[in-house]
């Protein structure tokens, strides 16, 4: 079996990332900054109508609009759409303007359709149907184990509530999109993409072009957290539009499209109730959830849209348990993978339901959670940050704090069940007799640090130094490598590259008879090889990556009364993932989950109007994203566990904050906000203090 | 957006001639260019007014300040004079959006700028602001709007600093057919509470030249609350101003924003806190008098108390 080394010089320390300077300083290349020669931009047109039967796309006035050099439809012939935003044609142009005025001149024969867009709506018996011959909620799914009934008569505290999480949008800082060419022997396409290889295959598809024929390069990505696998239709219509038009085109979603049809994190609505025995020992627990996937995946799940599911009771183990899920279909957009698909919501609705059990039984809601906690690293996570963060000397009773700012304290826990590694990830190091080495692997660096960990595994397997390391990565043409989901990446291109390295090592001592290459001993080494440079294959080995990282959050808040404004004003994450390869990029993950986890907590929401079926935010003044002043102080704990070996940690690191930062909230003002996110509006109103609407309607 | 024609006025005749019947005034175009390129008001001529003389100018005075429409709303912020004399103006700028449109916004444009009510704003919505036959918001998504309206629209008045101009009594000089009218913010807005199309008072080609504040009240305060903590609209705003002679208001004016289409002043509260000195329970007999009236609607109920608690922060804000 490998292992990993020990008394290391890079793996577990910190290495900035090594493309810190080209990102600073632009000389960093993204899928929009590409300028192939003669490029046209690209742009969509979506469907103004929630619903309606399109009965005719006419093109000719777009098409003699001054730079427009082609038109075409998403589909021939008759249609149905199903959301505000739903794709029905594109256009490429040599000016942005000339396809903005282009996609004003199509014409469109709509007839509008009923529709429904919200999910209590869509449940109703009368309403639109979403898609024809189903219904809008699905069935739903159950599950029982024990005896709930009598095992809730037999607890000493039960509680109910009802918690709810909003829609959240897909909003990486680079939008989605693609600068695609087309050219005889097939095409290139720069994607920002999550699987440079599912984008090939993609393409290759949607165009009947051999894989061989596609070449997808990432070179340079801003941020991709599930919802960038695919071509996605914006691909698809970039590279017919390339063919068309005979020209490389960059299509580019803007922050519009990007609320409308990118993707999303499903909505929830978790009835839950949960009893202990008096010792505080769960017994037992029911839920009721549904939520929405927009349109979802239609009518393949017996109605309704699909996954909005989410594991429940979560991280817990309770020995009486009937969970019952649905799922909604609603005329919005349909949902994508979202950073830890489900346990966000998961972990906001179970822990809540906690910290209100923990009141009812007059508990200290961490002890709750000792007692409950069936697993052993977050055991020993929340001891860890308990003592840091320093929560039995902050603990006040619920709504005790004085004045009319008020503190509160809470925490969560998270778990990330999936993960581990794609077992095909492979690799190669092209190894130059000056000593310059080179690897090459077919995976992409969506901004978490991918390149660096290939960097910092490599120099302290070759005892070189991280910047004598070149990395090349998001590339078709290299050896194949994961799709970057699910908190796998590290895991799989970790053992990779340390595969790779024994290799190379072995090949040296073979070929220049030097024993050790290592180190000092590397340019003498490579100098033996002659003129052919080395080349060394890999592939990840079993044994050097795992799976299951956990974490604990714990979080203060302040809240005013009086305004309902919530401030964080600190976190402290205790996070595991297995050995700790890069320590700073690590630590940037775990920041990066946290104020995303904060924006779910307190800002982001897609708001659906119920007359019009638009998304009534499409935009960053309404979608409201955490800005520097709303980020708190965030201290991380990373307990590092090198005979675990290496595990994501992308994931994870957003679980916990929104539950905890609830938790902090309800602990200070003594009420729970049930629904997220936490707004002045939905604080002041916890606290009984908004009046009734006493204004006409229309 | 649509194709204009593009000008630069050296003098304000000039100016109000390029503008003409269609065209619009270009200065930090942080609301103009959002409306040209989602089609919602349309120019045929853009006139850039930057350099009109003397209007970037912040003038002291014994009686009035001058304060140039052209006058950025950085350059308030970063005035220690206008910290020191006018308090409640200083923190109304440094609440307004982020630190890059505080550079280039003006003070005539923030002043005029047009709705942000969301379905206005919204592509694919025709609401009754853009000629369609239906506030969507009134039976809508309403938790941004108006607490107090005169017609249909509820889209609510969101310049930070009209609330502070309100409070000072400042008067906005305007160049109207060729004549300079002086306006009180009240008048600046009115238009606003009557008809739904409008957002102020301004006739077309109308342009705001100057603000002027009166230096009667050395105390002023402002206040808003917003869902974040920097760069977000307020969702209530006030701003309280008045001479304080012996611990006694003197001469006091309470504004609030963002709840009405016009700055909302209760006359009868301004004088209710003639006189008074500054305690919990009249700051909060003046906001329950500046709220009378109040109609929620299904989402923005929240608006009363925080209006309310705002009131009386800003009101305890002038015993310095």
């Amino acid at each position: 079996m490998p292992s990993w080394p020990t008394n290391t010089k890079y793996i577990s320390q910190s290495t900035p990332r090594v493309d810190a300077a080209a990102k600073v300083t632009g000389r960093a290349r993204y899928s929009s900054d590409i300028q192939a020669d003669g490029w046209l931009y690209g742009m969509i047109l979506r469907s103004k109508w929630p619903a309606a039967k399109i009965s005719g796309i006419n093109l000719d006035k777009a098409l003699q609009v001054p730079g427009i050099k082609a038109a075409i439809t998403v589909r021939d012939g008759e249609r149905t759409v199903r959301f505000c935003g739903e794709e029905l044609a594109a256009v490429a142009g040599t000016t942005k303007q000339a396809c903005l005025d282009a996609l004003r001149a199509i014409e469109v024969k709509a007839q509008p359709l009923p529709f429904v867009v919200r999910e209590d709506d869509a449940k109703k018996d009368n309403a639109p149907k979403v898609w024809e011959g189903a219904a809008n909620a699905s069935p739903g799914k159950s599950r029982e184990q024990g005896t709930v009934d009598q095992a809730f008569a037999e607890c000493a505290a039960v509680i109910e509530g009802f918690y709810t999480t909003p829609v959240q949008i897909h909003n990486p800082m680079e939008p989605h999109g693609n600068t695609v060419s087309w050219a005889d022997d097939g095409l290139t396409a720069w994607s920002s993409t999550q699987g440079i290889s599912s984008v090939r295959d993609g393409l290759a598809g949607a165009l009947k072009l051999e894989h061989s024929q596609v070449r997808v390069i990432t070179d340079f990505m801003g941020g991709g957290f599930g919802a960038k696998f695919g071509a996605g239709v914006e691909g698809v219509l970039a590279a017919r539009l390339s063919r068309k038009a005979k020209a490389p085109v960059r299509l580019m979603l803007t922050r519009f499209d990007q609320a409308l049809a990118v993707g999303n994190r499903p909505s929830s609505f978790q009835k839950i109730k949960i009893g202990a025995l008096a010792d505080g020992t769960l017994h037992a627990f029911e839920m009721n959830n549904y939520g929405t996937a927009g349109i979802g995946a239609g009518g393949d799940s017996g109605g309704g849209g699909g996954g909005a599911d989410i594991p429940a009771p979560y991280i817990y183990k309770v020995p009486n348990t009937r969970v019952k899920q649905t799922h909604v279909a609603v005329n919005a957009g349909s949902a994508r993978a979202f950073r830890a698909p489900g346990n966000p919501p998961a972990s906001y609705g179970m822990e809540s339901a906690m910290d209100d059990l923990a009141v009812k039984l007059g508990m200290d809601p961490l002890e709750l959670r000792l007692k409950n906690d069936p697993n052993e690293i977050r055991q020993r996570e929340y001891k860890t940050g308990a003592e840091k963060f320093g929560w039995k000397q902050k603990y006040q009773k619920p709504g005790s704090s004085p004045g009319i700012v008020k503190t509160g304290i809470g925490c969560a826990g998270a778990a990330w069940p999936a993960g581990g590694a794609s077992k095909n990830t492979q690799g190669e190091a092209q190894i130059n007799p000056d000593g310059s080495i080179e690897f090459r692997l077919g995976v992409q660096d969506l901004g978490t640090g991918t390149k660096t960990v290939i960097a910092v595994v490599a120099a302290e397997m070759l005892g070189l130094k991280p910047e004598q390391i070149t990395v090349k990565v998001g590339d078709t043409n290299f050896p194949p490598g994961p799709g970057s989901g699910g908190s796998m990446t590290c895991a799989s291109i970790s053992p990779t590259v340390f595969d790779i390295c024994t290799k190379a090592l072995q090949q040296l001592q073979t070929q220049t008879g030097i024993a050790d290459a290592r180190g000092e001993n590397w340019f003498a080494a490579c100098k033996k090889l002659g003129v052919n440079p080395l080349v060394v294959h890999g592939q990840w080995l079993q044994g050097l990556s795992s799976d299951h990282a956990c974490g604990v959050q714990f979080a203060e808040v302040t809240v005013d009364t009086e305004t309902g404004l919530v401030t964080v004003k600190k976190v402290v994450a205790v996070h595991d993932c297995g050995l700790i390869v890069d320590k700073l990029t690590t630590e940037s993950q775990v920041n990066g989950g946290i104020i995303m986890g904060l924006g779910y907590a307190l800002y982001e929401e897609r708001v659906m109007d119920d007359l019009s079926g638009v998304v009534l935010n499409p935009n960053f003044e309404t979608y409201k994203l955490p800005g520097l002043a709303d980020v708190p102080e965030i201290e991380i704990v990373l307990i590092n566990m090198p005979e675990r070996g290496v595990i994501g940690i992308g994931e994870p690191a957003t679980v916990a904050t929104a539950g905890a930062i609830a938790n902090a909230v309800a602990n200070a003002i003594g009420v729970r906000v049930s629904s997220l996110p936490i707004t002045p509006a939905k604080v002041l109103a916890a606290l009984g203090k908004v009046p009734p609407s006493t204004a006409s309607k229309s | 957006m649509k194709a204009f024609e593009y000008a630069t006025a050296l003098s304000t005749d000039s100016a109000r001639q390029l503008v003409a019947d269609h065209g619009a005034y270009l200065a930090g175009g942080n609301d103009l260019l959002g409306l040209l390129k989602e089609y919602l008001v349309s120019a045929n001529t853009l006139v850039n007014i930057k350099s009109l003389p003397g209007l970037n100018q912040i003038e002291p005075g014994s009686k009035n300040w001058t304060i140039g429409a052209l006058v950025t709303v950085a350059q308030i912020e970063n005035s220690a004079e206008i910290k020191k004399v006018f308090p409640g103006l200083h923190e109304a700028a440094s609440e307004v959006a982020s630190q890059q449109i505080r550079n280039v916004a003006t003070v005539g444009g923030n002043l005029s700028q047009h709705s942000r009510c969301w379905y206005f704003r919204h592509r694919d919505t025709i609401c009754l602001k853009k000629g369609g036959d239906l506030c969507y918001a009134r039976n809508g998504e309403n938790r941004y709007h108006s607490l107090f309206a005169g017609n249909d629209c509820i889209s609510p008045v969101v310049s930070n600093l009209a609330t502070a101009f309100t409070a000072l009594d400042a008067t906005a000089v305007v160049l109207r057919d060729g004549k300079e009218t002086r306006m009180s913010m009240a008048e600046l807005y009115q238009k606003a509470w009557k008809e739904t199309a409008a957002h102020n008072s301004l006739n077309p080609g109308d342009l705001i030249l100057k603000i002027e504040i009166p230096t009667a009240r050395s105390r002023s305060a402002y206040l808003q609350a917003s869902d974040k903590h920097a760069f977000d609209w307020a969702l209530v705003s006030c701003a309280a101003a008045a001479e304080v002679a012996d611990g006694k208001l003197k001469s006091p004016r309470v504004a609030l924003g963002c709840i009405s289409p016009v700055p909302h002043q209760v006359q009868a509260a301004n004088d209710f806190l003639d006189g008074k000195t500054l305690d919990d329970a009249t700051v909060s007999k003046a906001a329950d008098m500046i709220l009378a009236g109040a109609t929620p609607m299904e989402h923005n109920g929240y608006k009363v108390p925080l209006a309310h608690a705002l009131i009386r922060r800003t009101l305890l804000k002038l015993k310095g």
